[in-house]
């Protein structure tokens, strides 16, 4: 009887072996690649707000610091969102009349708040606690990002466990003198590191890496 | 059936092989109830097992929908059903790596007949236990996902202290290994058929699966050192797998769970479990198969030998338990294994496990009993029984009623249990019945290989006998 | 991976979801104007989560609804497949809704706590609760209130369940159409203007008891306009006994108030004085203040028919049948002016009943008490008869208790009685068709009035019921106007303690669902329908003559002063002075009150059971039915959950033929009712308990149809003790969910250390006895061939320290836990397969013959093992040590294979079975705690150590530069306990009080031989047995 399979055959089969032993490697480590994309981390991608409103102008134009909106953020874990009334303790007198804040006078006259739309975001088991963050000296822009560059927010940071965890595990690099948290230039004389050090012990740092500092 | 051995002098040991043999007629014997079409009675078996086996997705589908609390663990009995039948079938996956590997090893002969069998036993009962640590879990999809590598982002890695991960290497290796033990022993055969096959796509098939099997000189030669090694492999498996199983108990704090005897103990009842199971199948498919000539009442004979040994061990770990826990002097363990096994709400479990494994292999003492197929039959029936009874008494009897009394519960299986279990048993089935319909059920090529050792080898019949 | 997170992510988002507060506290409201502003904007909150009109709420409503447990759960049951995939969970996609103005007080993400009360029986208690964004999620006693003492009740801790319970009334309605408030007014207007015309004849209110100063002006201002109308206080479980027996001994209506302080003899005559009564926290306190082992600790002696609290605390414990006591009570007298105690005069004269009790027993009792002339103290219970009382009087005041444990004060509440014979008279002149219009603000009376008054059906025939009630209960079946009420913590108000103090009682949030409160009922019938609570409470307390309390300041600073303090100074009540018995009197009147109990009680044995009727430690009169952390809170004694039983003595069972389950038939007075028995240890022979409260028709689904009403054999001359039932076993079985099945500490006799320790004060005392001695062996460090971690180096070392001598299983630590960490209801079924999620577990054994026996509780949560057996077999991290030593629970980690429960051999590892907290009401979840994760499904959880707690208090003492003083942060238990029993801190700090407390020689480890080296510590319990009565025990 004639041959079922011919010599080429056996390079088909080998080919088939070899094809399962990539998929075998390569899908999860793909996978584990592609988890630590930007894209995956939805990162350098400015997200549009109901209100065309630009930190670009009002910190560096303005040169407003951030804690006159995000009033909170040194006493409570939420940094806050500026409610309606603190937009038009200025907007009141400056640009009362532009269109593009309609919807903020709109929001104070029918008491019908804005709708911001979130950047950051950590899970529900996570308790990220701003105060005690910036009352240590870590700046708003370690996690952040340059928002005094950024027309539309977007999200600068991975925000993956991992980056918490290379904080905590070593702080130094993010630290800086409680007075220039929000300081978007500030630049630490000589080696960051040992400058680090240096604010730690000033800003009595102690960063800890138990579960429950921050799942609960 | 029984008949030939009374006429026999019972000095005169029974032979591996019934009546004279050639390769063709060996040849068509063993593979002919491959072609042979499906009979009525393996259509009604099969009728049944896939109805348990529909139970089974039924039962895992609500488990999954609703979550574990459909099945009938509490605190503190945590662990029930999914881990008994978890060991259990771990256990019954036993012996067919034994009987191919270590019997391989020591060359007993009289392996050659049952080995295909037991290592498919193996592999389905692997199948049926591997369904259970994923499934007891309360977040599955988690437990893959923390389990396995993933991508980690969190920069937390599974816990190596915890015999649970153990038990996923363990039992995923033991797996894989028997999965190919079996497959390339099935190799040659799968060749056979494919020649031996009628029509194209049959050909087709089992030439796929054959890989070109031609049985030249330099492919068996291949092929017996690939055996050999995988033999090797799977020794020290054999023992390992059950080891780390008992681990998951006897790591713990519990009384009744922490104990050293578990590890030797726990193998010795996963053999005496397994040869069982072997037996509750096989001695019917050699009935139906027309499988006497080579599955003769030697090797049945040596199964109930095994039974016997195995059984006895396992009756050693029982008395060594208790002997400990009285002579610890620790009231925790004396009490759960004097009072509450014996005396609590579950002690009908407990004695009906000690008759079962204690009492019933004893009469395997006798001959008569070792050679008689009804009696062979029953006792590897109830001894399944027993061996699931232990894992029942170990997991739950030890969890209800453990230190401190306020939290003692009872405990009681909901259906959904109930139809787990049938499930497993419906899944084994199902995946023999096919197994049987599709593959011959014995090692064709080895028995050949046999018939010509015993041809040449007027001694090698007692060589097949002595221990 | 981050986007399963995203999933999970919503539901803590939603609670932290920035939302106007009320205005009130600290610098709250100001004038009416502001707080009406505030007051709109809350109700749009409110009607956010009303179900149906969600819709309405201000963005992110979606959320609210869509991702209800069950829903996240399904996405993450597809999560893993996502996680690879990535897709479709990059962006958070959700919003942020800011204020549009931010009240001043409040920071987003910080609570604030405000001080309010809860009037229970008339009697308001102080309290304080935390509020999230203006959603109140935690109650805790007022330390400035003189009677809560920073502790709290089960009720009182379990009010957040009740205030976002879905079941409640919701609609005002007229029959069945529903109508408006306004609408309301003006039909109510139209009818009280043609009620004026005859000064209100027809006009009847049938209120609950009150001490509202605020509803007492009403009252009046309604009395002026319908001088013939009448008010009538009613509560199926009124203390009236104390006030008729002071009128008995006195002459006068008074009102007693204990004071344990100096008291160290006490006789409890079925007083359950530690788990019942308005003055329940304080006694507590001042019960336990004196259990320090010592020569000065106090002796308790109970004498009781069903075990309580209460009597499981005795040192001296005497089951006697309710109706006995008198009895009792009569042959102590008798036996003490025996003993020269002349001030009793023809009292004591009154022996009866001599051979109920061993008199041995009672001579020791008469002993005691007479040696501490002046320290002793008298308590009847709420259910005893006059003359009990009346009894208990005339022996404090001749012990020369009175003035020093007790005092007599004049009645604070508005009507002195409100049991049974003014609500008696209001029925006659329903049934005369005398009543046209019947306000009813009472709690449910249809349901717990006496069955013989069949008030449900005369209800009918008054021609107008306005009703005003939290939910559609039995008695909203039988009237016309149905007005929902407004919630304790939704309510303006003002009440009193059993002192006198004054509480004024604000909202912590809006009426959720539209709620009334019952000052806005009474005051439309003088025209001030519109005015708001508020404003009447302003207008009254304003408007006195003269304020109370310091006046520095306008009104608005004091008003503001009260608020935050909780309490209006210089309110108490003044005590009664130079109280002398009229002994003649007495005697006369008790001598025939007396024949008729001892005429009772003669009808001992066969077919004379006693049925003895009591209110239920858990649900009280059953207005807490629908409350599902109380149905499923361990009953205190019995362990049973989600039903009650007809408990009876072991005797007394097995002379029936009668066991624990079987479903009897109890018949008294031609009334019939089946009710599941079970047997009690320490129950009184020929007795059966019946717990009131349940078997309700009418409430919400969750108490619907548990238990029985045992209010069906309850009549009007009985109201507490009737002799004369019969019981027949029908021979069904009910499935009872008890949540310790059994009595002992080794049910199968095996020798183990016991668990809990108690030893009696003489052997406490004396060092080298053989309880210190075993002791000695149940502390310190284990041998181990591990190096111990050494945790000296950290910080803080958490640890607890548990004192069995104080605990009194009143079991306010678990619903504090319960609330405090959003802990999830299983229901019935669940907690029958013993699936029970309480984080605490209050262990009860019984010790000694079955029929006379102690008890003793020890509370059982995760003990912080330092070397924990649950943490090493976690596959995958998922319980793992904090460098301060607590064993930590990462939910979100958890796969949940159940081992470090099996590994754990204290038990206290909780599992999610199922999705507990899939079908939560939206309503519900905005009274979960934020700063705790809400578990789902497949989960293990346990005990903390409350470590929100710990983490949000180590955040703000850090930013302040500072450590953690002593004292300063509380776990939830501990906060809510009354005896402070339950001790928290660290143990690295020397001078810290839980430091002490293991170093106490009481101290001892659970399961120390096993080498767990737990920081939660037990201080053995200490009983102080009257040596006389030694050989009795």
């Amino acid at each position: 009887m004639s041959p079922l399979f011919r010599p080429k055959h056996n390079t088909l089969a080998q080919i088939s072996l070899f094809v399962v032993a990539a998929g075998a490697v390569g899908v999860p480590g793909g996978l584990m690649l592609y988890a630590r994309t930007p894209y995956a981390r939805g990162m350098q991608d400015p997200i549009e707000q109901p209100l065309q409103f630009d930190h670009r102008h009002h910190t560096r134009d303005e040169g407003i610091d951030c804690r006159y909106c995000h009033n909170t953020v040194d006493k409570s874990p939420s940094a806050g969102i500026p409610p309606t009334q603190l937009c038009l303790n200025c907007h009141s007198q400056v640009w009362n009349k532009s269109p593009l804040l309609e919807p903020v006078r709109q929001s104070f006259i029918q008491n019908k708040p804005l709708e911001w739309r979130r950047v950051y975001k950590v899970p529900e088991f996570v308790y990220f606690n701003h105060a005690i963050h910036v009352n240590k000296g870590v700046g708003c822009i370690s996690c952040h990002g340059r928002v005094d560059k950024m027309a539309a927010v977007e999200k600068d940071t991975t925000m993956t466990m991992g980056f918490c965890l290379d904080c905590h595990r070593h702080p130094e690099a993010n630290l800086r003198p409680v007075s220039e948290v929000a300081n978007m230039d500030w630049k630490p004389e000589g080696d960051p590191v040992d400058s680090g050090r240096l604010l730690a012990a000033q800003n009595d740092v102690h960063t800890r890496t138990s579960c429950t500092t921050c799942h609960r | 059936m029984a008949a030939p051995n009374l006429s026999r002098d019972p000095l005169e040991p029974l032979p591996l092989l019934e009546g004279k043999h050639t390769d063709k007629t060996i040849n068509d014997s063993l593979l002919e109830h491959v072609w042979r079409g499906a009979g009525k009675g393996w259509w009604a078996l099969f009728a049944c097992a896939l109805s348990a086996l529909s139970l089974l997705g039924i039962a895992i589908v609500w488990t999954l929908y609703k979550g574990i609390g459909v099945w009938g663990n509490n605190i503190p009995v945590g662990w029930a059903f999914g881990i008994i039948n978890f060991v259990w079938w771990i256990g019954i996956g036993h012996a067919g790596t034994l009987i191919s590997a270590i019997l391989l090893l020591f060359q007993q002969k009289w392996r050659t007949s049952i080995n295909r069998f037991a290592e498919a036993m193996t592999l389905f009962a692997v199948i049926c236990a591997l369904l259970f640590p994923l499934l007891h879990t309360g977040r599955p999809w988690f437990a893959a996902y923390w389990l396995m590598p993933y991508p980690s982002v969190q920069r937390i890695w599974p816990q190596f202290k915890s015999p649970l991960t153990w038990d996923v290497f363990a039992v995923s290796t033991y797996f894989t290994i028997s999965l190919l033990f079996w497959y390339l022993g099935l190799v040659p055969d799968l060749a056979a058929l494919r020649d031996s096959s009628k029509s194209k796509t049959k050909r087709m098939i089992y030439g796929l699966f054959a890989m070109g099997w031609r049985g030249s000189g330099r492919h068996w030669a291949e092929y017996k050192w690939a055996y050999l090694l995988l033999a090797g492999l799977s020794t020290p498996l054999v023992l390992s797998v059950h080891t780390i199983v008992s681990f998951d108990f006897a790591v713990s704090v519990l009384p009744g769970w922490h104990t050293t005897i578990f590890p030797p103990y726990f193998v010795a009842g996963a053999v005496f479990s397994g040869f069982a199971m072997v037996l509750t199948w096989m001695l019917p498919a050699r009935e139906f198969l027309g499988l006497k000539h080579v599955v003769t009442l030697k090797h049945l004979d040596n199964m109930a030998k095994i039974l016997l040994v195995t059984g006895m061990m396992v009756t050693y770990g029982y008395v060594m338990e208790h002997f400990v826990a009285w002579y610890s002097g620790n009231p925790y363990e004396y009490s759960e294994f004097f009072r509450v096994r014996q005396h609590g709400p579950m002690a009908p479990i407990y004695w009906l496990m000690m008759f079962c494994n204690c009492i019933v292999p004893q009469i395997f003492w006798s001959r008569r009993a070792r050679t008689n197929i009804l009696v062979l039959w029953f006792a590897s029936i109830l001894i399944n029984v027993g061996m699931w009874c232990e894992r029942f008494t170990i997991v739950i009897t030890s969890l209800h009623r453990d230190f401190i009394p306020s939290k003692w519960e009872n405990y009681s299986p909901t259906w959904v249990d109930v139809s787990l279990f049938i499930g497993t048993i419906g899944l084994f089935s199902t995946l023999f019945l096919l197994f049987l319909k599709f593959v011959p059920a014995v090692a064709v090529t080895e028995i050949k290989e046999l018939r010509h050792e015993l041809d040449h080898d007027p001694t090698a019949e007692t060589a097949g006998v002595t221990h | 991976m981050s986007c399963d997170d995203n999933h999970e992510a919503r539901a803590n988002d939603r609670v932290r979801r920035s939302l106007p507060v009320v205005g009130s506290g600290g610098a709250p409201a100001g004038g009416p104007p502001a707080t009406r502003k505030l007051w709109r904007s809350i109700e749009e909150r409110s009607r956010a989560v009303t179900p149906g009109a969600a819709n309405e709420f201000p963005g992110g409503a979606a959320d609210l609804e869509g991702s209800s447990r069950r829903g996240f759960l399904q996405l993450l049951g597809v999560s893993t497949a996502v996680a690879t995939v990535g897709a479709a969970c990059r962006k958070p996609n959700e919003k942020i809704i800011p204020f549009v103005r931010r009240p001043e007080e409040l920071t987003p993400g910080n609570p604030l706590h405000f001080a309010t009360g809860y009037a229970l029986e008339g009697y308001t208690s102080g309290l304080l609760v935390e509020s999230h964004e203006g959603h109140p999620t935690k109650v805790e006693g007022n330390p400035a209130h003189p009677e809560t003492l920073g502790a709290t009740t089960t009720a009182e801790q379990a009010l957040i369940l009740g205030l976002y319970d879905d079941d409640r009334a919701k609609q005002l309605r007229r029959g069945a159409t529903a109508i408006a408030w306004p609408t309301f007014l003006s039909e109510l207007k139209a009818r009280s203007a043609s009620l004026a015309g005859n000064g209100g004849a027809g006009l009847r209110f049938l209120t609950g008891p009150t001490a509202s100063p605020l509803l007492a002006d009403l009252r009046r201002r309604i009395l002026e306009r319908f001088p013939r109308a009448k008010f009538v206080s009613y509560s199926p479980v009124a203390a009236d006994g104390a006030i008729d027996g002071a009128k008995l001994a006195f002459g006068r209506p008074l009102m007693p108030r204990h004071h344990l302080g100096p008291a160290a003899v006490i006789l409890s005559l079925d007083s359950d004085f530690l788990n019942d009564g308005p003055e329940q926290t304080r006694l507590s306190r001042e019960y336990s203040a004196r259990r320090e082992p010592s020569r000065d600790m106090n002796r308790l002696y109970v004498v009781e028919p069903a075990m309580t609290v209460t009597g499981a605390m005795a040192d001296h414990r005497m089951r006697l049948r309710g109706g006995d006591i008198s009895a009792f009570a009569a042959s102590l007298c008798a036996m003490l002016s025996g003993r020269g105690l002349s001030a009793l005069g023809p009292v004591g004269s009154l022996g009866h009943g001599a051979g109920l009790w061993d008199s041995k027993w009672l001579v020791a009792l008469a002993a005691d008490l007479e040696k501490n002339r002046g320290r002793s103290l008298v308590i009847a219970g709420r259910r005893q008869p006059a003359v009990v009382h009346a009894l208990a009087a005339a022996l404090n005041s001749a012990l020369g208790n009175v003035g020093a444990t007790v005092e007599y004060g004049v009645p604070i509440t508005t009507d002195a009685t409100a049991g049974v014979e003014a609500l008696r008279a209001l029925v006659e002149e329903i049934a005369g068709g005398a009543v046209d219009t019947l306000v009813v603000t009472a709690e449910n009376p249809a349901y717990g009035a006496p069955a013989d008054f069949k008030l449900g059906q005369l209800l009918k025939r008054v021609p107008n019921v306005i009703y005003h009630s939290l939910y559609e209960d039995e008695t909203a079946q039988s009237c016309n106007y149905l007005v929902p009420a407004a919630h304790p913590l939704e309510s303006w108000g003002d009440g009193r303690a059993t002192d006198g103090v004054v509480s004024i009682v604000q909202p912590l949030v809006a009426p959720l669902w539209g709620g009334k409160t019952e000052a806005e009922v009474l005051s439309a019938f003088v025209g001030d329908g519109e005015v708001g609570t508020h404003a009447l409470l302003r207008k009254y307390w304003s408007g006195m003559s003269k304020l109370p309390g310091n006046l520095a300041g306008s009104f608005d600073g004091v008003w503001e002063r009260w608020l935050a303090d909780g309490i209006v100074p210089d309110t108490g009540a003044s005590s009664e002075q130079g109280l002398a018995i009229n002994s003649q009197a007495l005697a006369q009147a008790a001598a025939p009150l007396l024949a008729r109990q001892a005429g009772q009680a003669g009808q001992a044995g066969q077919g004379a059971l006693e049925l003895a009727f009591a209110p239920d430690p858990k649900i009280f009169d059953g207005r807490f039915a629908n409350n599902a952390w109380l149905q499923e809170l361990p009953h205190p004694i019995i362990k049973l959950t989600w039903d009650n039983v007809a408990m009876l003595s072991q005797a007394t069972a097995d002379r029936l033929g009668i066991e624990t389950g079987d479903i009897l038939e109890v018949s008294s007075r031609d009334r019939k009712l089946e009710a599941p028995a079970m047997i009690v240890p320490g129950h009184a022979d020929d007795a059966l308990t019946l717990p009131l409260g349940y078997g309700r028709l009418h409430t919400g689904h969750v108490g619907l149809a548990v238990g029985f009403n045992a209010g069906e054999l309850r009549v009007s001359e009985a109201p507490w003790f009737d002799r004369g039932a019969t019981v027949t076993n029908t021979g069904r079985h009910h499935r009872l969910a008890i949540t310790q099945d059994h009595w002992t500490m080794a049910p199968d006799g095996r020798e183990i250390p016991p668990p809990a320790v108690e030893a009696p004060l003489a052997e406490v005392l004396s060092s080298g006895s053989m309880f210190n001695e075993e002791l000695e062996a149940r502390r310190g460090a284990q041998p181990t061939i591990h190096e111990p971690v050494d945790y000296s180096k950290q910080q803080y070392k958490w640890g607890m320290a548990i004192d069995l001598n104080k605990c009194t299983g009143c079991s306010a630590c678990v619903v504090a836990c319960q609330s405090e960490n959003n802990i999830a209801v299983v229901g019935k079924d669940n907690v029958w397969r013993g699936r029970e999620m309480q984080w605490i577990r209050i262990d009860r054994y019984f010790s000694g013959p079955v029929d006379d026996p102690q008890m003793i509780n020890q509370p059982l949560g995760c003990v912080q093992c330092e070397t924990a057996p649950c943490e090493y077999v976690c596959p995958v991290n998922a319980t793992v040590h904090s460098d301060e030593g607590l064993n930590e629970m990462v939910y979100n980690r958890c796969i949940g294979t159940r081992y470090c429960s099996n590994n754990c051999p204290y038990k206290v590892r909780r599992f999610n079975f199922l999705d507990y907290t899939g079908d939560i009401s939206p309503a519900r979840e905005l009274g979960m705690n934020p700063d705790v994760t809400v578990r789902v499904r497949g989960v293990m959880e346990k005990c903390t150590y409350c470590v929100q707690r710990i983490e949000r208090k180590r955040i703000a003492t850090r930013i302040e530069g500072r450590a953690i003083a002593d004292g300063e942060l509380e776990t939830a238990c501990q906060q809510g306990c009354p005896t402070q029993a339950i001790t928290f801190g660290s143990l690295n700090d020397a001078s810290a009080k839980v430091t002490k407390l293991h170093a106490d020689p009481r101290r001892y480890d659970l399961l120390h031989e096993l080498g767990t080296r737990p920081r939660t510590a037990y201080l053995a319990r200490v009983r102080n047995p009257n040596p006389d009565l030694v050989k009795v025990d």
